[in-house]
């Protein structure tokens, strides 16, 4: 693996990490635009040299592919769940670990997960040689979906896994790209127009209050 | 034989344009009350031109020929006709079902059909389709549009019911997606008839195989509803509107003959013996589970949720043997099936819509009040729990076969005995619940409150009449949906 693409991932999970164990909504979503950024970065800077280097009408569809992929990731879908936000209420959520902690720990797993990625890299396909990295983003956001009790919250949660697959992602068709992204940004105003519905109805956008405020 | 044809994509074509001409009268006033007049006709004809296009393949279907539009890799065969007919059938009778069961919710009508019309989309692209891309883009689609029409409905219980939804059934397609991109990476292809004549690339890796079908399995049973990724279940049932309750009834057609299409290009790779008992597990495991459950329920949308996970493990098991006649029998069931929970769940949505609750406690007697939704109701529950000479014998007879075939040649005859004999325990205990709550609803003295009630209209008893007629003629003539099963 390169080292750049090495770097980004690390610096990825480190953001997942982050982004699993911050306070308030509106810090877990900064954090979902910064893996989503920091994630497609490098893809994204090979595609501008290859326009640079080439200029040709393959290497500029490609680069505007990846650079609205990369845009939709770490701009527009965290603005979607921002305005969800503004619509309820920001929650103030105490994670199971704060503070300084939370950035050693995430340093520490960011480390760890580089490790572990060199480590196994001998036992699994050159082609696949990103999913152990791919494996541990995947996990973090679903740790954030499981124990957090707020929509927004669990929404970027559910983004920062979808974003951990760009490392495979990024080998797909590029005709593809365009669905995925409307489908991603579809799903996004749903998950959103649920919050705002369940707020207008409960009063809160704590989930675990809902059930109550039901019966 | 394969066949050029244009027919598949038409299908799909004719259910967007309408659909689509839905969405177009929503920004403007002038042309929305004008479609407030004409909503709900329009729906009957999306799909009931779209019914007649399918009914257009079977001929071909019948004699041998694969129809193909392989610019959009869809492909109409015998693995995925009857399913085509059994969707497209219960989109139809739900849309006549709608005319005068939908009282309005969340969404203005233009968009409401246009969902109604996308999900329908969504399932014919999903049986129709060969591509993994195409396939993982419907089942993201398919669960967008799902939670769209759960959170149609109005009143407190949707909102939750469809967050819960989202987040499980968001975090199974991208178990989905981890699996069709691993499948991308390795072989470069994403065709899964071009991946199965060229495997070599997968066969250096068997584990890796597993861990795709893992993938696939959790991702797609977690849609389906199988245990232990049933959890949305019993909340979207009753959060939702008797009407979309319906058309939720054709979802589980294209995703479990998606499974198995996702599934069987790798058993042939590979045949691994785990594979096979894996997804046995999870269907046994529903059925018992599922069986179980329903029985305690006072909610009758609760009670059919449990009934919908059983039948959901029942329609694995026959998929789960890869054998030809697994296959025939599973097709089979899962059409029958789906259409006799259809006229079931309109059933109780007459029921709910007339007398305002789902507590089976509160409820009785409104045998004398409702005497065709109520014959309907006992015609399909005997469907269901198999009872001759309904067309749900047949279908469970056809999958005990298969899995008394199967097992006596894997296990020895004790091992099958026993296993068909408690399936057939099981249907005894579905057979009950059901009974139990058609007396709970149907018969005994009539409730105080209810005494005033009417049958519905005639065009909220008419699908499930055709439905019961269904049960009827399948149950007498099964060969006419086997012979396009092949």
């Amino acid at each position: 693996m390169e080292i750049a693409v090495l770097v980004s991932l690390t610096i990825s999970v480190f953001f997942t990490a982050l982004g699993s164990l911050s306070l308030t909504s509106k810090r877990t979503i900064i954090f979902l635009a910064l893996q989503a950024a920091s994630i497609g970065f490098v893809e994204l800077m090979y595609c501008l040299i290859n326009l640079i280097i080439g200029l040709h009408m393959e290497a500029l569809i490609d680069f505007l592919a990846t650079f609205i992929e990369w845009f939709t990731c770490a701009v527009v879908i965290p603005l979607i769940i921002y305005w969800g936000i503004r619509r309820t209420e920001d929650i103030f959520e105490q994670p199971i670990v704060d503070g300084k902690k939370a950035i050693v720990l995430s340093i520490a797993l960011a480390i760890l997960c580089l490790i572990i990625g060199e480590l196994s890299s001998s036992a699994i396909p050159e082609s696949l040689e990103t999913l152990p990295f791919v494996a541990f983003m995947f996990a973090s956001s679903c740790i954030l979906m499981i124990y957090r009790k707020d929509p927004p919250k669990i929404l970027a949660g559910l983004n920062m896994a979808e974003n951990a697959f760009y490392p495979l992602l990024a080998e797909s068709p590029l005709n593809l790209i365009p669905f995925m992204l409307a489908l991603m940004v579809f799903v996004n105003i749903v998950g959103v127009f649920i919050t705002i519905e369940a707020y207008r109805e409960y009063g809160t956008t704590l989930i675990s209050k809902w059930r109550w405020i039901e019966q | 034989m394969t066949v050029y044809s244009l027919l598949p994509l038409l299908a799909l074509v004719t259910p967007f344009f309408t659909g689509a001409l839905c969405l177009f009268t929503y920004p403007f006033d002038f042309l929305e009350s004008f479609f407030r007049k004409i909503e709900k006709i329009v729906l009957l004809l999306g799909t009931g031109l779209t019914l007649l296009i399918i009914l257009l393949m079977v001929p071909y279907i019948l004699t041998d020929q694969i129809l193909e539009t392989p610019a959009f890799s869809l492909r109409a065969d015998s693995l995925n006709m009857v399913g085509a007919i059994g969707t497209a059938l219960i989109f139809f009778l739900a849309s006549i079902y709608n005319v005068r069961a939908e009282r309005g919710g969340r969404l203005k009508p233009s968009l409401y059909n246009f969902f109604i019309l996308l999900f329908l989309i969504c399932m014919l692209g999903l049986l129709f389709s060969y591509d993994l891309f195409g396939i993982f883009l419907f089942v993201e689609l398919t669960i967008g549009v799902s939670i769209v029409l759960v959170i149609h409905a109005p009143g407190k219980l949707s909102p939750e019911a469809a967050f819960k939804y989202l987040i499980i059934t968001a975090i199974s397609a991208l178990f989905v997606l981890l699996a069709v991109l691993m499948v991308f990476v390795i072989t470069r292809n994403s065709n899964i008839l071009a991946i199965l004549d060229n495997s070599a690339p997968l066969l250096e890796n068997p584990r890796l195989i597993m861990l795709i079908v893992i993938c696939f399995v959790i991702g797609l049973g977690a849609d389906i509803g199988l245990v232990p990724f049933h959890g949305w279940v019993p909340d979207v049932l009753p959060a939702s509107t008797p009407i979309i309750n319906v058309f939720f009834t054709a979802e589980p057609i294209a995703l479990v003959l998606t499974l198995y299409k996702l599934i069987y290009p790798f058993y042939t790779t590979y045949p691994s013996q785990t594979l096979i008992w894996i997804l046995l597990g999870i269907g046994f495991i529903s059925v018992v589970f599922g069986a179980l459950l329903a029985y305690p329920q006072r909610d009758f949308y609760r009670m059919f949720a449990y009934c919908s996970i059983e039948e959901f493990g029942h329609m694995i098991l026959p998929l789960a043997l890869f054998t030809p006649l697994g296959l025939t029998a599973g097709q089979f069931y899962i059409v029958n099936v789906s259409l006799m929970k259809a006229g079931l769940v309109a059933c109780l949505g007459s029921v709910f819509i007339n007398a305002g609750t789902r507590n089976m406690d509160s409820l009785g007697g409104l045998v004398g009040k409702m005497r065709t939704t109520a014959l309907s109701y006992i015609i399909c529950a005997l469907s269901i729990a198999g009872v001759p000479p309904l067309s749900g014998f047949y279908a469970k007879l056809l999958i005990y076969t298969a899995i008394y075939e199967f097992m006596l040649q894997k296990n020895g005859i004790f091992t099958s005995v026993l296993t068909v004999m408690f399936l057939a325990c099981m249907s005894i205990v579905s057979l009950v619940y059901l009974i139990r709550s058609f007396h709970a609803i149907f018969l005994g003295e009539p409730v105080g409150t209810f005494k005033d009630l009417r049958e519905v209209p005639f065009l909220m008893y008419l699908p499930t009449i055709i439905i019961s007629g269904l049960a009827l003629l399948l149950g007498i003539q099964p060969d006419i949906l086997l012979s396009i099963a092949g």
